[in-house]
C-alpha cells in the first residue's frame, strides 16, 4: 500500500519535473521555437506567452486525457487539433479583453500557439496515455520549462537591448544599447549561447 | 445503413466534440465581447485623437451613411465630426475595413475639414505577416497618406515614398497588404465624402 502511494508520488514529480530542465521544450528538445526567437524582446511579452502556453497545456492535456479511452487513432491529430484550437481561441479572447497592450504586442503569435508542436507533442506523448493528474502536472511542468527558457531569453535580450528588466533600468546611464539585441539577429545568437550553455551544463552533469 | 452505422461509429466523438467546443467558444466570446468592445472604443478614440490633434471631441454625425462593399454588401458607417475647444469643425473621422492578407484589417481613417486632404489613418486591427505585412502600421507607410488628397489613391511598386500624392508606395515583400489598405480607404473615403458633401455636412462651419 505504502509503496503505490510511494510509485503515485514519484509519478507525480516526474510529470511536474521533468519539463523544467531533462525534457524542457527550448533548451532540451528544440521543439516550439518561434516563441523564443519572435516574442522574446522583453520580459512581459515573453511572460504572457508563458503564461498563454501553460494555459492552454494544461487545459488540452486535461481533456485530451479524460477522451483518451475514446481516441480512435487516426482522427487522434484531428482531435488535437481540435482542442488545442478551442482553449487558444478562449485565451486569445481573454488576452484581447484583460490585457490588450500584451494582445497587440504578441499580435499573431497568441492564435499561432495552435500550431505550437510543443502542445501537441505533450498530447500525443503523455495525455493521451497518463490519467488526468498527471497530465495536468506534466502540462504545469513543460509550460513552466518554456515560460522560464522564454523569460530568461528575454531578460538578456531586454538588459542588453534597452538597459532596463521588466521595465525597470538597471544598466548605468552610460550603458550603450545594443539594437541588434532586439532584431532577429540578437535572438538567434543569445539562443546559441544559452543552448551551448544547457549543453555544457548537461555534460558536466552526465560526467 | 450499415455505412451509417460505420460513419456514427467512427465520427461521434468528433461531432460530439466540435459541438462542446463551439459552444465553449461561443459562451467565452459572450463573456469578454463586451470587454473587447471596450477596449476597441478606447482604442478608436485615442487613435483618432493622434491624428487630429486639434480636435477637443467627437460628434457623430446625425445622417444615415452607407457604404456599398467589394462583394455589394452595404454597411453602415459611423462617421465622426472633430470639434475644437471652440467648436469649430477640425477633421472627419471614420472606421474602415476589409480583407487583408491573412486576416480583416481595420482602420481609423481621419480628413481634415473640408474633406479635401486625409489626415492619416491607423491601424485598429492588423493580424498580417509578421515582418512583412504588419509594416502598414509603421510610419514609412503611413506617412504617406498623411496630406494627400481625399479621393481615390493608386498603389505603386516603386517610387519616392516622400512625395505626398495620390500615389502610395507599396511596402516590399508585403504589396497584398498594402493594396488592401489602400483599397479600405478607396472604399470608403470615396464613397463618404460624397455622401457628407451631398448631405450638407461640410463648410457649414458647425
Amino acid at each position: 500500500m505504502a509503496n503505490d502511494s510511494d510509485n503515485k508520488a514519484g509519478l507525480y514529480r516526474r510529470a511536474l519535473l521533468t519539463g523544467l530542465w531533462r525534457e524542457n521544450p527550448t533548451f532540451r528538445l528544440l521543439i516550439g521555437m518561434c516563441p523564443p526567437l519572435a516574442v522574446t524582446t522583453a520580459v512581459k511579452p515573453a511572460l504572457t506567452m508563458g503564461i498563454s502556453v501553460i494555459f492552454v497545456l494544461v487545459c488540452s492535456n486535461l481533456v485530451t486525457s479524460l477522451m483518451r479511452n475514446l481516441l480512435k487513432s487516426h482522427l487522434r491529430i484531428i482531435m488535437f487539433t481540435l482542442n488545442i484550437a478551442t482553449f487558444v481561441t478562449i485565451c486569445d479572447l481573454f488576452l484581447r479583453a484583460y490585457a490588450p497592450r500584451m494582445s497587440e504586442i504578441l499580435g499573431a503569435y497568441v492564435p499561432l500557439i495552435i500550431v505550437n508542436c510543443i502542445i501537441i507533442f505533450r498530447a500525443e506523448v503523455c495525455a493521451s496515455k497518463s490519467g488526468p493528474i498527471v497530465s495536468i502536472l506534466d502540462g504545469i511542468g513543460t509550460g513552466s520549462g518554456f515560460t522560464i527558457a522564454l523569460c530568461i531569453l528575454a531578460g538578456i535580450r531586454e538588459v542588453l537591448a534597452t538597459g532596463c528588466f521588466f521595465d525597470i533600468r538597471v544598466m548605468p546611464n552610460s550603458f550603450v544599447p545594443w539594437l541588434a539585441m532586439r532584431m532577429p539577429v540578437g535572438a538567434f545568437v543569445t539562443l546559441g549561447l544559452l543552448l551551448g550553455l544547457a549543453n555544457v551544463m548537461t555534460m558536466k552533469k552526465e560526467s | 445503413m450499415s455505412k451509417i452505422k460505420h460513419f456514427v461509429e467512427q465520427s461521434w466523438l468528433l461531432l460530439v466534440s466540435s459541438f462542446c467546443f463551439g459552444l465553449l467558444i461561443a459562451m467565452a466570446s459572450a463573456a469578454l465581447s463586451p470587454q473587447i468592445e471596450v477596449n476597441k472604443a478606447a482604442k478608436l478614440n485615442d487613435l483618432t485623437i493622434a491624428l487630429l490633434r486639434e480636435a477637443k471631441r467627437f460628434v457623430e454625425v446625425d445622417a444615415e451613411i452607407e457604404v456599398k462593399l467589394a462583394g455589394g454588401k452595404k454597411e453602415q458607417v459611423k462617421v465622426y465630426k472633430a470639434l475644437s475647444e471652440a467648436g469649430e469643425c477640425v477633421g472627419w473621422s471614420f472606421g474602415a475595413g476589409g480583407q487583408g492578407f491573412a486576416d480583416k484589417i481595420e482602420l481609423v481613417v481621419a480628413v481634415d475639414g473640408a474633406f479635401e486632404k486625409i489626415a492619416g489613418f491607423n491601424v485598429l486591427v492588423c493580424n498580417e505577416t509578421p515582418g512583412f505585412g504588419d509594416q502598414i502600421k509603421y510610419s514609412y507607410y503611413r506617412d504617406q497618406f498623411t496630406g494627400a488628397p481625399a479621393e481615390r489613391l493608386s498603389l505603386v511598386k516603386g517610387g519616392d515614398s516622400k512625395k505626398i500624392d495620390s500615389e502610395i508606395v507599396a511596402i516590399t515583400g508585403a504589396t497584398v497588404s498594402s493594396e488592401a489598405v489602400v483599397q479600405i480607404i478607396n472604399t470608403f473615403l470615396v464613397q463618404i465624402k460624397d455622401q457628407v458633401k451631398a448631405k450638407g455636412l461640410v463648410g457649414n462651419g458647425k
